[in-house]
């Protein structure tokens, strides 16, 4: 048995359906957020794990060089957005604290007519 | 067997059920602090996969933005809202849960069965693959422009985390003459009507 590309794909969809599930099921905004950061993280292992199995490129002189590391300057783009989210998402999360003095995502019905 | 794809075969192993264990821990657990910790275990073993997919450069950036930034910001949130921070359980009833996880499940076992079966050949790793200099070398060629717009996507996130966690207090100040000002005026009107 050997590790194939198949094994982290699969990992990683499992990785983002707990976060699905956490961010639909937990009415907790804070774990809503985690549950964002997991999602994202799932993502960011399908783009390493595809960038692995990425061929080298074959030189004209024989020599070989690495394939583009496309995937993961896509995941350090991914985790760049995903500190900015998680800034702004806490300081809502602290916001909205402070009006309702509850994190439960079922009590910002303010916008409600 | 080789003793290297053995080695290959434990670390994921490993990991994995690191990061699955701990993602489940960080949806399931009723306290904020326990979620928060195992977010951290979760990030701290996705850098142990990204490890044994040769992402050198990606392994220190997961390690300084998430476990360094994130979920110290989680964990600073946490101790500012205190016991706030924590919701009663829901009042669901059993079945639903119970078809809930259910559904879930499925879907998870569908995807991952689905992606299961890709086993493309590996080709074999080029010894500078993924370390700072061939990362860095493609950062700053062609994806120049969306690091710099990546920097510009940042600093828009803290002026606007500052903005919108600051925004109670700026109305306070901006009703009133001073910040003590609502205080004592509401503590004479109090202490009027009481009289009158």
């Amino acid at each position: 048995m050997i590790i194939t590309l198949g094994h982290y794909l699969a990992l990683s969809s499992v990785l983002f359906t707990i976060g699905a599930a956490g961010f639909l099921y937990r009415r907790n905004a804070l774990v809503a957020l985690m549950s964002i950061e997991l999602m994202l993280n799932a993502v960011n292992l399908t783009l390493v794990a595809a960038n692995r199995w990425l061929p080298a490129v074959q030189g004209d002189a024989g020599t070989v060089s690495p394939p583009a590391p496309s995937g993961h300057v896509f995941a350090f783009f991914v985790i760049a957005v995903a500190a900015a989210e998680a800034a702004v998402g806490l300081a809502i999360v602290l916001s909205f604290y402070r009006l309702r003095k509850t994190v439960r995502t079922d009590a910002a019905d303010m916008l409600r007519g | 067997m080789n003793p290297s794809s053995t080695q290959e075969i434990i670390a994921f192993s490993l990991f994995a059920a690191l990061a699955v264990a701990s993602a489940l821990a960080t949806v399931t657990l009723r306290n904020p602090i326990r979620n928060a910790v195992g977010l951290f275990v979760h990030v701290l073993s996705l850098a142990g996969l990204y490890i044994t997919l040769a992402a050198h450069f990606l392994v220190a950036v997961q390690l300084i933005v998430y476990v360094g930034a994130v979920v110290v910001l989680f964990v600073f949130v946490i101790m500012l809202l205190g016991p706030g921070s924590e919701t009663a359980p829901d009042a669901t009833g059993r079945v639903p849960r119970v078809l809930g996880a259910a559904g879930i499940a499925s879907v998870g076992i569908v995807l991952a069965s689905t992606v299961r079966t890709l086993a493309p050949p590996r080709p074999d790793r080029v010894p500078e693959f993924g370390t700072l200099r061939h990362v860095g070398e493609y950062l700053f060629g062609p994806a120049m422009v969306p690091f710099e717009v990546a920097s510009v996507l940042l600093t828009a996130g803290i002026v606007g985390a500052f903005a919108v966690a600051k925004a109670h207090h700026h109305k306070v100040k901006m009703n009133t003459e001073t910040n003590l000002a609502p205080l004592k005026s509401d503590a004479v009107d109090e202490s009027q009507g009481d009289h009158g």
